[in-house]
């Protein structure tokens, strides 16, 4: 965007930019020091032989696949719905779900808990799943629905015209057009399901169950945490979320780009 | 957050009914959270430590109890003062880093992957860091040590005006990463000749920002300020686990109020009368910002 | 920003609320075990709390399964400030945990899950006779008897009213231990001289170990002011708590508390600032004599991120110096720290008794408990305490007799500590120490917004 005539001028923006990403560096580097102090990288091996480990990260990884399934279904076919299709009253439908998005999680655990043991689904990978993919949906249908606005009516007209019902028409036109917006919800979704804490704390009682969230709370002690394992863990944990941020950056990037807030 | 006149095309009336596709958002979502609200409002009536069988039906008295809780006041002033400041520091930095980063420097996806890796990390994990960096023998005072400035070094989370600013300052760090991505996608949008006629006229490059860039992206400003205003409003998490709501609740936030209140206290209704109030704030909040949002967009045209 | 993203932890704060529906839907109340609760001497437990640490539970577990080998159990450790939104669901259902922990107050107590706890009344009657209560530490028993049930089995206590030293940083400068103002000062100023800290107590806590301070300089003017306040016979604006709130102030202002007390936590800031030797004083009780022990130090020392090999220190307890001046010798002050509550609907609920009753009612249970030098039996009797020729310290020259002197008082200590306290109160005891430090309001004023809360059962 700015304009570089100069190399001086290409060399300031440089250090400028470099000083601004400083103070969001330094912190990192404060807690990969922190996770190596003490025992160095035995701190690393600690948490890697917790026996559990390989299944902690299983576990995270359906949460997590699932959840963006559910998640994508749910919010595809109501982007599609709010954005191309008749529906009488629909705004209003979309408030109510726009409105969710204000909803502090203070006010939402009660019901949420109330009907997982109800449900019998104490103690298994649903109970996390449901309320987590419940919880984003009004966020991504709103970032997919803009997305899916910006598609020209012609196409979905073209295609009616050639005879296509709107199953079809959601399945060849609606969906390869919005591979970028499915990746940017892809991510997002990632993220979140990949950093819960607080739903597997509550619903999944066998450490079999336990997600990678779980890591760092072995080892917090009664009186005392364990720091640099703690730090140590939170690396392991992170590690994957950056790792998939970076490989799908771009497709992120696009996907918010070509119409999300706008 | 736009909202849309429906039926722009009038041949879309003949397409069939389109409610079956938004039906499984709708139940899952709209349905699981409207059941949460009903039953928060109905607990917020009562006089309840949440576990005895008795519960006493105290009518408004919560809200009214609430009206004259200094430490509620307090919250909503804390609230304001972080909503403002990280919205301004969040749109500066992320609309400075969205222009940066389209300009022709090098690693430039190196940067951007180093803004949003605080963003993708759980505050949980990230909390200690920022005790440990701002404790009175902390990484801060030792370099402020180390270069001479020994007078400035002090116990930062002893005193409850920079105890704020740490909170608004780790908020900043793990969300500017968002504004970035959103600006510099707005950013990316603007139409190049309009630039280009904005150099040939010798415009620098403040001036093209100013005048050029930062009205196109006002929609991506908008959104911001909203978000950051039921953002501000939900915090919990890093006055939780930073500064614990202190020194002497100078970072008490509505969230951080409620879990006090309610499982510290196990003052149960009185804490689900505080969800509703603050639920009502987080929608009239964003309603006002929306408004007049749209109102200023008309303006300009 | 995104709306999820700020959710992880807010939810938390609905932990409460949450639990309420829980007991609505669950059908409120304690639904009876069908079968006959299996065999007493063998089963799978899972045990829950949050005390004692892993490597400590490993070492109970394993010393109960010398007597009943059968009997499985596993240990699983959750955070405090957790444990009561953790417990509710698995209460709730039908896969909760056999032993849970409970507390005598405070979110996780006796009181709050009674509904789902299985009296215990009969099985203590059986292990200790019909005069069971007069075998026990008796505040510990009380407190975890809910409508005539025993709702819990107690098993340790804990007590303050010391504070401890780096017996190491007074060697290496030739020092003694305060025992009054004058010295305390003094010496805190020869610590400061070296780039030292002198005492620190974490006023930024929200548990108890926030207070200790305070109580130890009010029990020093009035030994009963605290306890007759605990109970409702006294106020918490008396003369004494006036004076003790501002020798809190005096003792900030003299250079002994280090400032910026109002921001730091006993755990983990004032124990890692201690432990690594930047800090020749703290105020903790008698759970710290565990630090004295090579375990448990080596184990805290990791954590605190302190070199592998680096020179353990000797950490000692000492008593609190005579700060009014009135010669009121120090007065060790207990609580009953947590009990063993077995679950309703435990499918090996005979065993789940058994092992619930053993930990703290055994000699053998007792043993490795006080073992561990982090909390003190409450069963009474001769042959309960530590078995020292099986603890190893880190200085056993010095240490030795100390430790035994302080498990002594302690064993003898009738004075409460918090135990009752609301939460309410609580806070405004934190609070009341953060306006004496860190603002200009009098003692007096001050002491009255103690009394205020707990007049109103509120704080604001």
């Amino acid at each position: 965007m700015f304009e570089i005539r100069r190399t001086s001028t290409r060399v300031w923006l440089q250090i400028l930019l470099s000083v601004l990403v400083i103070p969001f560096v330094f912190p990192l580097v404060a807690m990969v020091q922190g996770s190596l102090a003490g025992q160095g990288w035995g701190n690393y091996a600690t948490v890697l032989s917790l026996p559990l480990l390989p299944g902690f990260f299983v576990n995270s990884a359906i949460i997590a696949a699932a959840v963006i399934v559910l998640v994508l279904i749910c919010t595809m076919t109501a982007s599609f719905g709010f954005s191309k299709l008749r529906i009488p009253g629909k705004e209003i439908f979309f408030w109510a779900l726009l409105a969710c998005l204000t909803l502090p999680g203070v006010v939402l655990l009660a019901p949420l808990f109330a009907t997982v043991t109800r449900l019998g689904a104490y103690n298994t990978l649903w109970a996390v799943i449901v309320p987590v993919a419940a919880l984003q949906v009004p966020f991504t249908v709103l970032l997919a629905r803009n997305f899916v606005d910006g598609i020209p009516d012609q196409l979905i007209e073209a295609a009616r015209v050639d005879g296509a019902n709107v199953l079809k028409i959601f399945w060849h036109v609606m969906l390869p057009l919005t591979r970028p917006i499915i990746a940017a919800v892809g991510v997002l979704v990632f993220i979140n399901s990949w950093n819960e804490y607080l739903f597997p704390l509550l619903f999944l009682q066998s450490p079999e169950q336990q997600t990678v969230t779980l890591v760092p709370s072995y080892f917090i002690g009664q009186y005392n945490n364990d720091q640099t394992k703690v730090l140590a863990s939170a690396v392991v944990v992170g590690l994957p979320i950056v790792i998939a941020y970076i490989f799908l950056q771009r497709f992120f990037e696009r996907g918010l780009a070509a119409g999300a807030l706008k | 957050m736009t909202a849309r006149t429906p039926g722009s095309t009038g041949r879309r009336l003949k397409s069939p009914p389109g409610w079956p596709w938004i039906l499984p958002a709708l139940i899952f979502s709209v349905g699981t959270l409207y059941y949460c609200i009903g039953y928060t409002g109905y607990i917020s009536t009562l006089d309840w430590d949440g576990t005895s069988p008795l519960q006493q039906s105290v009518g408004v008295e919560n809200f009214v109890h609430l009206f004259h809780d200094p430490i509620f006041w307090r919250s909503i002033i804390h609230t304001v003062i972080f909503a403002v400041s990280t919205f301004v520091m969040q749109v500066v930095l992320g609309l400075v880093f969205a222009c940066l980063l389209h300009s022709k420097l090098y690693l430039r996806t190196f940067y951007k992957v180093l803004i949003f890796i605080p963003v993708v990390l759980a505050t949980a994990t990230v909390a200690p860091v920022f005790r440990q960096i701002f404790a009175a023998d902390g990484v801060l005072n030792d370099i402020l040590q180390a270069v001479g400035l020994d007078s400035l070094a002090r116990p930062w989370m002893a005193n409850g005006a920079f105890a704020l600013i740490i909170v608004i300052m780790v908020h900043v760090w793990q969300s500017t990463g968002v504004t970035f991505v959103l600006y510099y996608a707005a950013v990316g949008q603007v139409d190049p000749e309009t630039i280009e006629a904005a150099r040939i006229d010798g415009a620098g490059n403040l001036r093209i920002i100013g005048s050029i860039i930062w009205p196109s992206v006002r929609g991506t400003t908008i959104a911001i300020a909203i978000l950051t205003a039921i953002g501000s409003l939900k915090t919990f998490d890093i006055p939780f686990l930073v500064t614990g709501g202190g020194p002497s609740y100078a970072t008490e936030f509505l969230g951080t109020l409620i879990y006090r209140v309610s499982v510290s206290y196990a003052q149960v209704g009185y804490g689900a009368a505080i969800s509703i109030v603050l639920l009502v704030l987080a929608i009239v909040a964003a309603i006002i910002i929306n408004t007049g949002g749209r109102r200023g967009e008309r303006a300009d045209v | 920003m995104f709306p999820r993203l700020k959710h992880i932890r807010a939810v938390l704060a609905g932990t409460t609320v949450l639990a309420v529906t829980a007991m609505t839907f669950a059908g409120c109340g304690p639904s009876k075990s069908t079968s006959d609760g299996g065999s007493a001497t063998s089963g799978t437990l899972n045990w829950w709390s949050w005390t004692p640490d892993n490597d400590l539970a490993e070492r109970e577990i394993a010393a109960f399964n010398k007597v009943y080998p059968n009997i499985k159990v596993t240990y699983k450790k959750i955070n405090s400030d957790q444990l009561a939104a953790v417990l509710r669901p698995a209460l709730a259902s039908n896969d909760g945990p056999d032993v849970f922990t409970v507390n005598a107050s405070g979110s996780h107590s006796a009181q709050a899950f009674a509904p789902y706890a299985y009296d215990l009344t009969p099985a203590m009657k059986k292990l200790l006779g019909d005069d069971w209560k007069s075998k026990v530490f008796a505040p510990g028993a009380n407190a975890f008897t809910v409508k005539g049930r025993l709702v819990a089995a107690e098993w340790a206590k804990v007590g303050a009213g010391m504070m401890w030293i780096n017996q190491d940083m007074f060697d290496k400068y030739g020092l003694k231990p305060p025992t009054n103002l004058a010295e305390w000062k003094t010496l805190c100023a020869t610590f400061r001289s070296k780039g030292l800290g002198c005492f620190q107590e974490g006023l930024a806590s929200t548990s108890s170990f926030g207070t200790d301070t305070l109580h130890s300089l009010v029990n020093n003017v009035d030994p009963n002011a605290w306890p007759n306040a605990l109970s409702g016979k006294g106020k918490w604006n008396s003369p004494a708590f006036v004076t003790a709130l501002q020798e809190l102030r005096t003792l900030q202002d003299e250079g002994i508390l280090d400032k910026g007390a109002v921001g730091v936590q006993q755990y983990p800031d004032v124990n890692n600032a201690f432990l690594s030797g930047k800090v020749p004083m703290v105020q903790m009780g008698t759970w710290y004599s565990q630090y004295a022990t090579n375990d448990s130090l080596d184990a805290a020392l990791e954590g605190a991120g302190v070199p592998a090999g680096s020179k353990k220190v000797t950490i000692m307890p000492v008593p609190f110096p005579d700060v009014s001046g009135k010669g009121i010798p120090m007065t060790v002050y207990s609580d009953p720290d947590a009990g063993q509550a077995v679950n309703l609907k435990s499918k090996h609920l005979n065993a789940a008794v058994t092992f619930a009753l053993w930990l703290g009612n055994t000699p053998e249970g007792a043993h490795v408990v006080a073992n561990n030098l982090d909390e003190f039996p409450t069963l009474k009797g001769k042959d309960v305490g530590p078995q020292w020729d099986k603890v190893s310290l880190v200085n056993p020259k010095a240490q030795l007799s100390v430790l035994q002197a302080q498990e002594k008082q302690l064993e003898e200590s009738t004075a409460p500590r918090n135990i009752g306290m609301s939460a309410e109160v609580s806070q405004a005891l934190i609070d009341a120490e953060q306006a004496m430090v860190n603002s200009s309001k009098s003692a007096k004023q001050v002491a009255d917004t103690i009394q205020a809360a707990a007049d109103s059962g509120q704080v604001h």
